[in-house]
């Protein structure tokens, strides 16, 4: 079997450990990026990206120069304050850079957007705790109808240019969360199919190599056919409209919260315009002689 | 130009504010918000537009003006701000830490300043302004709106000099709102605020400080020195009315505060910049047929019909169709009964 990507704390004894493995490497500052990205390029291992947990407002952090060339993900918890972030605004459009922030406050949902508007891609993180759809919607209609050049937002952005009536559509690799993409390890090199899983310490094997075992690459595939049980048991979800686009991703929410299913119902109809504006502003080549 | 108007209060009550109705009107605590903001800065964007201005209420008591004014630089939009140069201590230390960078071309602030004799202003006040000029003042071009006969400006001069004010002065007059019975300069009386605007020449010329006329000014009501010398400064000066527009929190756009309800839309029902200054367009068009301009003679002026004057303001012209029935425009109408003014 293929490894998936390896996505590991940033332990220089860790990364050493690994061989042969793309790695995704998760560090606390955004000033470890650097050095995250220098340990990784002396092992045996490639960087797929530096991962940047920060409990700092984005606005706050101080992105170091020499990052220009290291795929970087920042997951902050909030926006802060434009003005604090405005000096760096020209430097981050040049980085390699998706911005994470969750859309549990209203300041965080506008900071997504003045990012894309200026040219920076960002991804939604909702479905957590208290949601207000109808600002995602907003955020979401943004995103893929507004005509002015901008910085995509996931997982919107994704969707629509992947949608594809006759099929579903997953999207959780986006969030570092699809154990046929990314596998996740503790310090302990410990191996667990989500980051989610990781913190309750649910680990399928003790280490990477054990990966090869048949059981292990087994419980890998049942995760990618989970989506079945939805049927089988005849969950709300599997009926709901927006099924091919979510994939039961929010069903624990599911009675209680029904803003979901009317979320990605109004998600389909604004990606229909999404593809029509496509084939629309598609170049008719002229004959030539 | 757009105008976005950041908020609906206002920390101080000038006698002359034509911008109390529609502040009054709107909810207390209209203000924009920052999807709104980015709408607009894309539609402007979209339409190649590289300067706006920020207007209130004051503009500079909305909570995010500091990161409203960088996010607009930062869109490639130069910003004006108008302000009444009285903030908060909070806000002031805001300015100083994000703003003293910006290049001086990119920003500027028209402070209104009243004359402290004739607008006595509240306690602190003064104190507040003095700072904020004094942090400023390299970005502030001073402005003065002419609502009584007797005005003055040494005191505007005064301050340039203190604080290194931009050498240039913002001009207005109060203009009415038709259908509203506000005090204001009448066309009548414009000479005589002409004329004693020019009795402050010697101070312009002394200490090299331009003077820029806001819409209103009648170009028939100088004499010719009195253009010479403003052509000296301003090349050209013009006495036109508009093309500007007002976008408010709520999104809706209007041609300027006196005009706020007459042909009032949603930005959002415009497509592009062409659209909306079009709408306004046929707004001045349809006026105009109505009446000319603030004097009969405006009617068969080569300056009008030259486009070099626009027959004063054309919150000043519809203002005298208030009196005179019938009209066609269906909002002045409107206006004329809400007021219970005589149709």
């Amino acid at each position: 079997m293929n490894l998936p990507k390896i996505v590991c704390p940033f332990d220089p004894g860790l990364i050493q450990s690994i061989t042969g493995c793309a790695l995704v490497v998760r560090v606390k500052h955004i000033s470890d990026v650097a050095e995250a990205a220098e340990q990784v390029g002396k092992s045996r291992n490639r960087l797929a990206c530096v991962i940047v947990e920060s409990d700092d407002p984005l606005a706050d952090m101080k992105f170091p120069e020499q990052l220009q060339n290291i795929p970087l993900a920042v997951m902050a918890v909030s926006f802060g304050r434009f003005s604090n972030l405005a000096r760096q605004v020209n430097m981050l459009r040049g980085l390699n850079l998706r911005v994470y922030l969750p859309c549990a406050n209203p300041e965080n949902i506008a900071g997504l957007r003045i990012l894309s508007s200026l040219g920076i891609h960002g991804c939604a993180m909702f479905g957590n705790g208290a949601t207000d759809w109808e600002a995602i919607a907003d955020l979401m209609t943004y995103a893929l109808l507004e005509r002015t050049p901008h910085g995509s937002i996931e997982p919107f952005t994704f969707i629509a240019s992947n949608y594809d009536p006759l099929s579903y559509l997953d999207w959780g690799f986006l969030y570092f969360d699809d154990p046929e993409r990314f596998l996740h390890l503790d310090e302990n090199g410990r191996v667990a199919l989500s980051h989610a899983e990781l913190l309750k310490q649910r680990f399928i094997a003790d280490n990477i190599l054990e990966l090869s075992e048949p059981a292990k690459c087994l419980a890998i595939s049942d995760r990618q056919e989970a989506w079945r049980e939805y049927f089988i048991d005849n969950h709300p979800c599997a009926s709901c409209d927006g099924w091919k686009i979510c994939v039961g991703r929010f069903a624990a929410r599911i009675p209680e919260d029904r803003g979901c299913s009317d979320f990605f119902r109004e998600m389909l109809s604004v990606v229909r315009q999404y593809k029509a504006r496509k084939i629309e502003s598609k170049e008719h080549p002229i004959w030539q002689p | 130009m757009a105008n976005i108007i950041l908020n609906t209060r206002c920390n101080r009550s000038c006698p002359y504010c034509f911008a109390k109705r529609e502040m009054a009107e709107s909810a207390s605590d209209s203000t924009m918000t920052w999807e709104n903001l980015i709408y607009i800065a894309d539609f402007l964007k979209a339409a190649g537009q590289d300067r706006v201005s920020l207007l209130g209420g004051e503009p500079t008591l909305h909570p995010d003006f500091t990161d409203f004014v960088t996010y607009l630089l930062e869109r490639g939009l130069d910003v004006t701000v108008f302000t009444n140069g009285v903030l908060s201590p909070t806000r002031l230390e805001e300015c100083k830490r994000h703003l003293l960078g910006v290049r001086l071309e990119r920003l500027s602030f028209v402070c209104n300043l009243n004359d402290p004799v004739q607008t006595p202003p509240l306690p602190g006040e003064t104190k507040k302004l003095r700072a904020f000029l004094a942090l400023m003042g390299p970005w502030v071009s001073p402005g003065f709106n002419i609502y009584r006969l007797d005005f003055a400006l040494d005191f505007i001069f005064d301050n340039i000099n203190r604080f290194g004010l931009k050498r240039h002065i913002r001009l207005g007059i109060t203009h009415p709102l038709p259908g509203k019975q506000t005090s204001y300069i009448h066309p009548k009386d414009m000479r005589k605020v002409i004329r004693r605007l020019f009795s402050f020449r010697h101070l312009f010329d002394s200490t090299r400080v331009s003077p820029g006329l806001d819409c209103g000014f009648p170009i028939c009501k100088f004499t010719d020195k009195e253009l010479g010398w403003l052509h000296r400064f301003n090349n050209p000066s013009h006495f036109r009315c508009g093309p500007a527009f007002d976008i408010a929190p709520d999104m809706s756009v209007y041609h300027c505060f006196p005009l706020s309800n007459y042909r009032r839309r949603s930005l959002f029902e415009f497509d592009s910049l062409g659209q909306l200054f079009e709408h306004f367009s046929d707004l001045r068009q349809e006026a105009k047929t109505e009446i000319p301009g603030i004097f009969d003679e405006c009617d068969s002026c080569r300056y009008q019909e030259s486009g070099v004057c626009s027959g004063g303001g054309l919150c000043q012209a519809l203002s005298r169709l208030t009196n005179e029935a019938p009209v066609r425009i269906a909002e002045i109408e409107h206006e004329l009964a809400k007021n219970r003014l005589p149709v």
